[in-house]
């Protein structure tokens, strides 16, 4: 009778066992490396594999750093689509880009990593990419978390990240384009609607992590500073998708509107078990920020019927720039696809980033970290969501605000929008009064604080 | 300035709220749907862990193979979800067997290899379920007759409700505790399995086919899983990494309970689902979770064995 093994064995592993095992963990690897294929340019970058890029030849070196697999690859690789569509689009001459061909006819390489959602590989990462790969500049991140990793590296060794997403302010970087929403690009409009047509009683709920938790804090303020009242302020663990707790306290707390800051999975989870509970959108309606087409379609339209999101675009903006974005992003990606704002900022960034590049190479000058920057700043471009402009002080961007109240169909009916793109504000008015950022031109990475003590004036984009 | 503003900011909370005697038992309630939750999650790895002590942490990946097979009916074949159930146990308990025959039925007797091996599996089923999916989040319909509340007690100051989903979920719980509890102590094959998990060798010699049993027990483990998958998948929405967020919340209801009674998977869940209901009403979330998981690893640290357990002789 065969003795039973003791459970570690050292030393003692025969070749036949190693060869098992050894072939279970290659196999493992292996799997793990073909799913994070990012499709359609046939490039797989594996968690800690030598980046790929994509066509050869004397291009222009762009980092693209966006998660594909992990727990944030969800939302990332959507940002990691819209990002191909206007390469790709750039390079061939087509879209907004017709008539042109590429930077002056040089080609964007893109160097695709995939952090595989995890906050220090970030960081490694855009050490990598800008080190050993020499990219000029690099388009990416989601998350905050993930945006404050690599920030000290961009800053240290002086490149520049373009980052697409809506996030809760309060940065001043020289190294950083902000092309997705400033707290008082989203914020301050939602929370007075929400006061006029809703109540006066707002429930703050988020995920618990840096963002929900700062931007609940200026919407906290601001709902103070339009004669509202804070009823409930809860954080529910970050992927989590049980609200049966959450949902009892909103029920005791008697709230006329929840601002919900929660992300990734737990939206659906959410706004599912809400309803289960019988509290449907007139009984107590939802403003959210994060969520968007892409997370209604998940849940089911129903779910979300009623309820708002506050952005700057929304897949059913009317202008024909947006029409042609929605058919080229199906045509390339499914008819079953859908766009939302963050995508549509990573679309518009990369724009940004060419014309930026095409100005340096038309003025004759080498594509250096300044020089980009300075080219950057008051770049104009017309975006799905209407006419948008990096602004030449803060490197935000003028924005519009919107707000939209989701349909049966999955899209949202505009039901309130700026006139025009609204000058971004990177520190919250209700916190910290008469703070603004204004980088010297040219910019020399000084502090770019500035305490003017005195309340900012809403501005609009003009054109 | 600006930072301590804001600290003060932050510290003026809303003020302590009074305990009310409504929200409390509607709380209380709540639990119960948590409790069917975990009951229905950690079935499974009741079998595979406690039953045939596979240290399983492929469990969570039936539970989402579960989900995307009533994902597929509901998509292609227009079924009721109700319907899919079958299906999904179906479905788990083919890819079970299939992997208990490749790689599994390699590793008994030896639990630290068995964990990297399910481990390894986990990401392998991920990533597969991620090439053929995408890992874009799908949507799985609740099904069409069971919807809405049961209010128990309703009056001005609140109400007390439980949705009817949360019972169905409860209802499929304990029914299939029930039957797998007829299954392992009422049949013929029950008692087959008892014995191989107890004296493989000594079952072997009194002509037990041992290997079948075996096939068949991490089958059925995994079926149960994914039905979880399937039942739950309506509260959620269905993606790869889904099984993640129940692989814990099993482990701990099964290692709570105790793993040689099946009886010890309904206390442990009880325990852990209303313990993490009443805090997470008291304090919050997160800090719930936190002191739970904590009470766990106190609590193995003195009952290694769980809290339900038989003393054996050695």
């Amino acid at each position: 009778m065969k003795s039973r093994q003791p459970l570690i064995i050292l030393g003692g592993m025969s070749r036949r066992r190693f060869i098992k095992y050894g072939s279970l963990a290659l196999g493992t690897s292996v799997v793990a490396a073909c799913s994070n294929n990012t499709g359609p340019t046939g490039e797989s970058p594996a968690p800690n594999a030598s980046p790929v890029a994509t066509t050869s030849g004397d291009g222009i070196k762009v980092g693209v750093m966006y998660s594909t697999t992990g727990s944030i690859a969800i939302v990332e690789k959507s940002l990691q689509d819209a990002t191909f569509l206007a390469v790709e689009q750039i390079n061939e001459g087509k879209g907004p880009w017709s008539g042109k061909q590429g930077i002056k006819g040089k080609k964007i390489d893109m160097v695709v990593v995939n952090p595989d959602s995890n906050w220090d590989l970030y960081n490694q990462m855009s050490k990598r990419l800008i080190d050993e790969d020499k990219v000029v500049c690099v388009l990416g991140c989601y998350t905050s978390a993930s945006r404050k990793s690599v920030l000290p590296v961009f800053e240290e060794k002086d490149k520049i990240l373009y980052y697409p997403v809506y996030y809760e302010g309060n940065e001043c970087s020289s190294n950083v384009f902000y092309t997705g929403a400033a707290p008082n690009q989203q914020i301050t409009d939602s929370i007075p609607f929400c006061v006029k047509n809703f109540g006066k009683k707002g429930f703050f709920l988020g995920s618990d992590y840096i963002y929900p938790k700062e931007s609940n804090r200026i919407a906290k303020a601001e709902l103070v500073k339009a004669g509202g009242e804070v009823v409930g302020d809860e954080y529910a663990a970050l992927g989590t998708t049980e609200f049966i707790t959450i949902i009892n306290k909103i029920k005791q707390a008697k709230p006329d509107f929840i601002l919900s800051n929660i992300v990734g999975d737990s939206i659906p989870a959410f706004y599912k078990q809400l309803k289960d509970a019988g509290i449907g959108p007139d009984d107590i309606t939802i403003m959210a920020y994060p969520t968007t087409e892409e997370e209604v379609l998940a849940m089911g339209p129903e779910f979300a019927q009623g309820h708002y999101t506050s952005f700057n675009y929304f897949q059913s903006v009317d202008t024909p720039e947006n029409k042609a974005f929605v058919e080229q992003f199906k045509a390339k990606f499914g008819q079953d696809r859908v766009t939302n704002g963050v995508m549509e900022a990573a679309y518009f960034q990369t724009f940004f980033m060419a014309q930026a590049m095409e100005k340096c190479v038309t003025e004759g000058k080498e594509l250096t970290t300044a020089n980009l920057r300075e080219a950057t700043r008051g770049q104009v471009f017309q975006a799905p969501q209407g006419t948008v402009k990096v602004d030449p002080d803060n490197y935000h961007t003028y924005l519009y605000s919107r707000i939209g109240k989701w349909k049966e169909d999955g899209q949202a009916e505009i039901v309130f929008s700026t006139k025009a793109a609204v000058r971004p504000i990177p520190w919250s008015q209700a916190l910290y009064k008469g703070r603004i950022c204004k980088h010297p031109t040219p910019d020399d990475r000084s502090n770019s604080i500035v305490e003017t003590k005195k309340d900012i004036p809403i501005e609009y984009l003009q054109v | 300035m600006d930072f301590f503003s804001s600290l003060m900011y932050l510290a003026a909370e809303p003020p302590a709220k009074t305990i009310d005697p409504i929200a409390m038992t509607s709380q209380m309630l709540n639990g119960i749907g948590i409790v069917g939750i975990l009951l229905l999650t950690g079935l499974g790895l009741a079998i595979t862990f406690g039953v045939m002590r596979i240290i399983n942490l492929a469990h969570g990946e039936f539970i989402m193979l579960g989900a995307y097979t009533t994902f597929l009916l509901q998509k292609h074949m227009k079924l009721d979800l109700l319907l899919t159930i079958p299906f999904a146990f179906i479905a788990t308990a083919i890819i079970g067997a299939i992997l208990e025959l490749t790689i599994i039925r390699r590793l008994y007797g030896r639990p630290l290899e068995t964990l990297l091996a399910t481990w390894g599996l986990s990401i392998v089923i991920q990533g597969v379920v991620k090439l053929i999916f995408t890992a874009q989040l799908k949507y799985v319909k609740a099904p069409a007759l069971i919807k809405g509340n049961w209010t128990l007690f309703e009056n001005s100051s609140g109400t007390i409700q439980i949705s009817f989903y949360r019972l169905f979920i409860i209802g499929v719980a304990l029914a299939l505790l029930g039957l797998t509890g007829y299954l392992l102590y009422m049949t013929p094959l029950g008692r087959q399995i008892r014995a191989v998990t107890q004296n493989r060798d000594m079952a072997k010699c009194l002509g037990v086919n041992t290997s079948l049993v075996d096939m068949f027990t991490f089958a059925y483990g995994c079926g149960l899983a994914g039905v979880a998958g399937a039942v739950i998948s309506p509260l959620k929405s269905v993606a790869p990494p889904m099984g993640q967020d129940y692989l814990v919340d099993a482990w701990m209801t099964v290692v709570t309970g105790g793993v040689d009674k099946l009886i010890g998977v309904l206390a442990g869940s009880f325990i852990i689902g209303q313990s993490s209901a009443v805090l997470a009403y008291l304090l919050n979330d997160p800090t719930a979770r936190v002191i739970v998981l904590a009470a766990v690893i106190i609590l193995i640290r003195y009952r290694p064995e769980g809290l339900f357990t038989v003393q054996k002789r050695g």
